[in-house]
């Protein structure tokens, strides 16, 4: 292989290169849900906080826009290279075992990475239609949120989907700290428990939000 | 000789993965291990169905095995889904027939994975370790010349680290256990082996690339940090070696 | 046949020297011309492999394992013995030849055991380059142990794993090698022959075995290092696979085999707890340091260790021997064992095994600092007994461990048959008539890093001959006898296993021809032996076919090789009527049971040579010439 020659390619085509992407992405991912949640926990503070927050937001224009295209472009490459190691790792086994026991390393969140990558990319796309590229011109966003969660199903479907967002959270946390390379146990241990910190605020936070706003409404 | 029945003596049912060549499809037999003494090993129980089966005309189950101590990583088979059967830090040789009951099923398969392939019924090809190892799993030193072996101190810690992850005798159990069938803990124990000791440094950024690489193209499979390898591995070396190995490569493509 | 072991002149600690100067080079140009065949890929056959190819040869490499890795030297746990004088105690090339020679009862070369101290310590330095991760002190600097009853600490280690670091050392170079394409490496290979043109060493013959198929390797010289025939006992510390085929069919074509007789028994390892046992485990001698060896005073003692009042216990080494105690060498304390039990007083269910206590030990130092010393041999004892040696006195008993006999050698580690040049255990060159604890380490990696790269350049650039070719007459001849041998093996379909056999000559082998002999029982041990060979010839079973994998084809014939030899050792056995080192044998001893040598008449390397199927093999003696120690009773009292 041409080492060094064209670093980015190489790093591509290597496979702990694809997962130091999917490394950074998802950490990438991570910092925005909890920016996201730090925003949305503003609706708690009332209906013009909520409104005033994503004026402000609105607001940064080009900023915005810059990490829309930021997330949209680390989603896309998230999902694809996400969808090519399940693939090569499907492959990497061609006859399976007619019985294989976990022996205590796999969690669930390790275990259902990639359907619940999938379904948090399914819900994504409805989030977005949902809220972003909703018309905006005649409503509030908070008014948006309020009449969306009134639907009990899609409420439903909201709260589940904040689950699995937390189970995929509670492994790619720490995994991520693993593929960039801390091999000090001690902060490794630290990690484990932030994982699953984040994921509990993600799942309890998100997923209360529409409980919440049922009761207020 | 003690009889089935008694605490020290059980009977088993034995479901072995029979292939007679790499590229013939294989399946499950069922046989009996009557009488198994709870002392024997578990290839000194394989041993005995197999003495049974040549005095019946059958062909016996090939496996693979050499020093029974645990330390030359010829043995290991998938035994009811685990890695060198259920005992931590075990391997298949060192596992004793006590750990199982009279009346058990034992499932054995071989390793499963792309890049070991079957040479017959639980024997492997695993040429594919000594083929990473040839990629730069070494301090490139030719013999003579070497300077005082006192010359270069070497850190009691790191040459205690650089040993835990030395101790690995490549038996392959931890692609085995891996949902991907990654070699990632067989590669990072020999980059980190190398990358803790001064000796190792001059040439450790040529040599993770190289041995990476080397495991791509052979057709391991991608690591998902499950941990199943470090919970499998008889040596139980840790994953630690495998974030570092992370770490070497990020800063053999950053410098 | 003249045995001429080609000592150089001059003073001991300048022969080696001076002879380097006086061997010929080969011109490198010649060197990629010339091809050797390596089989083995243990200490010795990896290092000589990685070394001859790091010289610009030609190097084929062959081992029976699925890897190079795994050859038995990767069993090796205790250390590495290297003149190094790092602790400043006292240590010296000189010491630790004289220890060498004299922990070998005076029955090995002095040029050849001076040689080897000297080297001792470019070996450390080798393998520190290599990146093996020696043990070190707080400062960084090297450690070592004392190590099976030496004064100096001069053993060098990785933890318990000493062997194997090194052996992983090997490897590495000998992988940069393949890697390089110099070294072209052929596994899963069993040698059956060694084919001989003109009275020299040309190449062998192979099997696949995997395929089933004969191979024929064609060089300009052969390196055998193929490891000792420990397993000629069925149960043995050495691997599954240890055997000696390889070299007793280097004896068949002409190599003389040197005093096949002498085997160590180790006195510490977990003894034997039924029929269906494959092997025996070590447990390091080091354990001898802090443990009692003891048994009940009376045979008619029953009770649970735990129970036995300390008055009631008999610490027969401490008693016997006061100034080295439990620390006597391994011959004298595996001996003292099986006389013991031989008086009834053994422990266990099958009475054949003695207390090794650390229960004082624990007292005194705490039980955090024995686990540190010796935890993970605790742990390996716990899993293959179920008992916990913190709680109870281990049991242990002594095993067949190595082997000093070997192909007879010269100086230039070449054998009887020119180009085919015998390293490692496989060879009878350092040891005597017992080794020493950390020096088969020493010795391997002497033999293939420092001194075959010598000595085979002097061959190649002396000896004229056509380049080798397969299709010489000599190899169809040695293949078709391979082959005709396999397919009786195959044909004779009888009714005992391979295995059957082999548990049967290891008992005659073990009971008359182990760790105390006596002509009578040496003469019935001959009888049984050739009668159990006359059977197996009959009466075996193997079952498959020759084509393929065929394990127990594979055994079939290392248990046909193990049983001729098996003869010859007795044969040997009884040719040398005085006891030395491991040889102890009951018509001679001294008053007080201790080995009672005979310089007189056998201070000489046997040596045998093979004349047909059938008749009594010659027996020849190289003198042995002691110039520079003087020879003394080895006395532990
Ligand atoms: C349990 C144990 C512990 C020990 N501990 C120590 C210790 O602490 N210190 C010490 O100094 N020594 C120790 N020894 C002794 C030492 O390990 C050996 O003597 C030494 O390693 C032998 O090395 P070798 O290279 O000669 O042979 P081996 O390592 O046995 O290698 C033999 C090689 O030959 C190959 N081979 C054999 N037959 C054939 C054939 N017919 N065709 C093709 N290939 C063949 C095998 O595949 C293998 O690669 C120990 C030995 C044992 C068994
Ligand atoms: C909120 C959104 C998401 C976050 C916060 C997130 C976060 C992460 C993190 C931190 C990792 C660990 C990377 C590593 O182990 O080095 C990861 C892995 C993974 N993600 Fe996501 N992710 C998100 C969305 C998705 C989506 C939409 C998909 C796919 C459709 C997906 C599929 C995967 C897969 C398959 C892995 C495992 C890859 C591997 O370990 O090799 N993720 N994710
Ligand atoms: S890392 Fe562990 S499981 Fe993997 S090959 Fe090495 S010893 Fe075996
Ligand atoms: S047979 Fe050597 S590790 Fe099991």
């Amino acid at each position: 292989m041409q080492w060094g020659l064209n670093w980015f390619i190489c790093t591509l085509r290597s496979s702990i290169g694809k997962k130091l992407i999917m490394a950074l992405t998802g950490l990438g991912f991570c910092i925005f849900l909890i920016a996201h949640l730090a925003g949305n926990l503003t609706i708690c503070a009332g209906e013009d906080a909520f409104n005033s927050y994503s004026e402000r937001l609105h607001a940064l224009g080009p900023l915005v826009i810059l990490t829309e295209i930021g997330l949209l472009f680390f989603a896309v490459t998230h999902v694809f290279i996400g969808a090519y190691l399940f693939y090569e790792n499907f492959r990497a086994r061609p006859e399976k075992y007619l019985i294989k026991k976990n022996a205590g390393g796999r969690t669930i969140g390790s275990v259902t990475m990639p359907y619940t990558g999938l379904f948090i990319l399914l819900f994504i796309v409805l989030h977005l239609v949902d809220f972003h590229f909703v018309e905006k011109t005649d409503q509030t966003i908070y008014q948006i949120v309020l009449e969306t969660f009134s639907n009990p199903g899609y409420a439903f479907f909201y709260i589940v989907s904040m689950i699995i967002v937390a189970i995929h959270v509670s492994h790619g946390f720490w995994s991520a700290f693993q593929t960039l390379g801390v091999s000090n146990s001690g902060y490794m241990s630290l990690f484990r428990v932030m994982g699953i910190v984040i994921s509990l605020a993600v799942g309890f936070g998100f997923g209360l939000l529409p409980i919440y706003i049922s009761f207020i409404s | 000789m003690t009889k089935a029945g008694n605490k020290s003596c059980i009977n088993l049912k034995l479901k072995v993965w029979r292939q007679k060549g790499p590229d013939v499809k294989g399946r499950f037999e069922t046989y009996k291990a009557r009488d198994v003494s709870t002392n024997m090993s578990f290839l000194e129980m394989l041993d005995v169905v197999n003495e049974e089966m040549i005095l019946s005309g059958k062909d016996p189950i090939a496996f693979d095995h050499d020093c029974r101590e645990g330390i030359c990583g010829a043995c290991g088979t998938m035994v009811n889904g685990r890695a060198h059967g259920p005992e931590k830090g075990t391997t298949l040789c060192q596992l004793h027939m006590r750990h199982f009951s009279n009346g058990d099923t034992v499932i054995i398969e071989p390793w499963r994975s792309r890049a070991f392939k079957v040479v017959k019924d639980l024997v492997l090809d695993r040429s594919v370790f000594d083929k990473i190892i040839q990629a730069g799993g070494y301090i490139s030193v030719n013999t003579g010349g070497a300077p005082d072996g006192n010359a270069i101190p070497v850190p009691q810690e790191s040459a205690e680290k650089a040993m835990d992850a030395a101790a690995c005798i490549g038996c392959g159990a931890c692609v085995a256990a891996c949902p991907n069938a990654s070699a990632m803990l067989f590669v990072g124990a020999k980059v980190s082996q190398f990358t803790l000791l001064p000796q190792g440094l001059p040439e450790a950024k040529k040599r993770a690339l190289a041995m990476i690489g080397k495991m791509d193209e052979l057709g391991f499979g991608n690591c998902t940090n499950e941990t199943e390898c470090e919970k499998e591995c008889p040596k139980e070396i840790s994953i630690e070696n495998i974030a570092r190995m992370n770490r070497e490569f990020l800063k053999a493509g950053l410098s | 046949m003249q045995l001429d072991s080609k000592i150089p002149d001059g003073p001991l600690s300048e022969k080696w020297d001076r002879h380097r100067f006086e061997l010929k080079l080969v011109n490198p140009a010649n060197k990629t011309k010339s091809k050797i065949i390596v089989v083995g890929t243990g200490l010795a056959g990896a290092s000589a492999s990685a070394t001859l190819a790091e010289l610009g040869y030609e190097v084929m490499t062959f081992c029976i394992q699925d890897s190079p890795r795994r050859a038995h030297s990767i069993a090796a746990q205790g250390g590495i013995n290297a003149a190094k004088n790092y602790q400043n105690d006292g240590d010296s090339i000189w010491r630790l030849f004289y220890d060498t020679i004299k922990g070998g009862d005076f029955r090995s070369r002095e040029a050849n055991v001076y040689r080897l101290a000297q080297i001792s310590n470019n070996i450390i330095d080798q393998c520190v380059a290599q990146g093996v991760p020696f043990a070190r002190e707080y400062g960084g600097q090297l450690a070592n142990r004392s190590f099976g009853g030496a004064q100096v600490s001069r053993t060098f280690y990785a933890r318990g794993q000493t062997g194997q670091q090194l052996l992983l050392g090997a490897y590495g170079s000998l992988s940069r090698q393949i890697a390089a394409g110099k070294v072209r490496l052929f596994t899963r290979r069993e040698m059956l022959d060694l084919v001989v043109i003109d009275g020299k060493a040309r190449g062998i013959i192979a099997r696949n075995l995997v395929s089933g198929e004969l191979e024929k390797h064609a060089a300009d010289a052969v390196v055998l290092a193929s490891g000792g025939y420990g397993n000629a006992f069925y149960l043995s510390t050495n691997a599954m696979g240890s055997n000696i085929s390889a070299a007793f069919a280097s004896y068949r074509k002409g190599a003389s085999f040197a005093n096949p007789c002498f085997v160590q028994i180790h006195p510490t390892c977990i003894p034997v707890h039924g029929t269906y046992q494959s092997k025996l485990t070590l447990m390091s001698e080091s354990l001898r340091n802090d443990g009692r060896v003891w048994v009940p005073r009376s045979p008619e003692d029953r009770r649970p260790p735990d129970q036995i009042p300390e008055t009631e216990r008999d610490y027969y080494l401490e008693e016997k021997y006061p100034r080295f105690g439990n620390l006597v060498p391994r011959d004298v304390a595996s001996r003292r064992a099986k006389v013991q039990c031989d008086m009834g007083k053994g422990v266990g269910d099958t009475r054949l095994a003695v207390y090794l206590d650390l229960k004082d030990a624990i007292e005194k130092d705490g039980r955090d600092v024995i686990a540190r010393k010796y935890g993970n041999l605790f742990e390996m004892y716990e899993k293959i007994t179920a008992q916990d040696p913190y709680e109870t006195p281990m049991m242990i008993y002594p095993a067949v461990h190595y082997t000093m006999g070997g192909l007879w050698v010269d100086y230039n580690l070449m054998s009887t048959i020119p180009g085919l040049f015998v390293l490692g255990e496989a060879n009878f060159s350092d040891h005597g008539a017992n080794r020493l604890g950390a020096s088969a380490l020493m010795q391997g990696l002497a033999d293939g890093y420092f001194i075959i790269p010598y000595s085979i350049g002097d061959y190649l650039a002396k000896s004229s001959h056509d380049t080798a070719r397969e299709d010489h007459s000599a190899f169809n001849e040695s293949s078709l006898q391979v082959e005709t041998r396999i397919k009786k093996l195959l044909s004779i379909g009888g009714k005992r296993t391979v295995d059957d056999f082999h548990r049967e000559l290891g008992h005659i082998l073990w009971e008359n021809c182990g760790m105390t002999r006596k002509e009578k029982d040496l003469k019935k041990a001959k009888k049984l032996i050739a009668d159990l060979r006359a059977e197996f010839w009959e009466n075996v079973l193997v079952g498959g076919t020759g084509k393929g994998f065929n394990q127990s084809l594979e055994k079939a014939g290392r248990v046909a090789d193990f049983l001729q030899f098996g003869e010859l050792m007795v044969m040997d056995a009884l040719e040398r009527k005085e006891s030395c080192g491991c040889h102890f044998n009951e018509d001679f001893q001294t008053d007080e049971h201790e080995a009672l040598r005979d310089d007189e008449n056998f201070c000489h390397v046997s040596a045998w040579e093979y004349r047909g199927e059938g008749s009594k093999p010659k027996f020849h003696k190289e003198p042995l010439e002691f110039e520079n120690v003087e020879l003394t009773q080895r006395s532990y009292k």
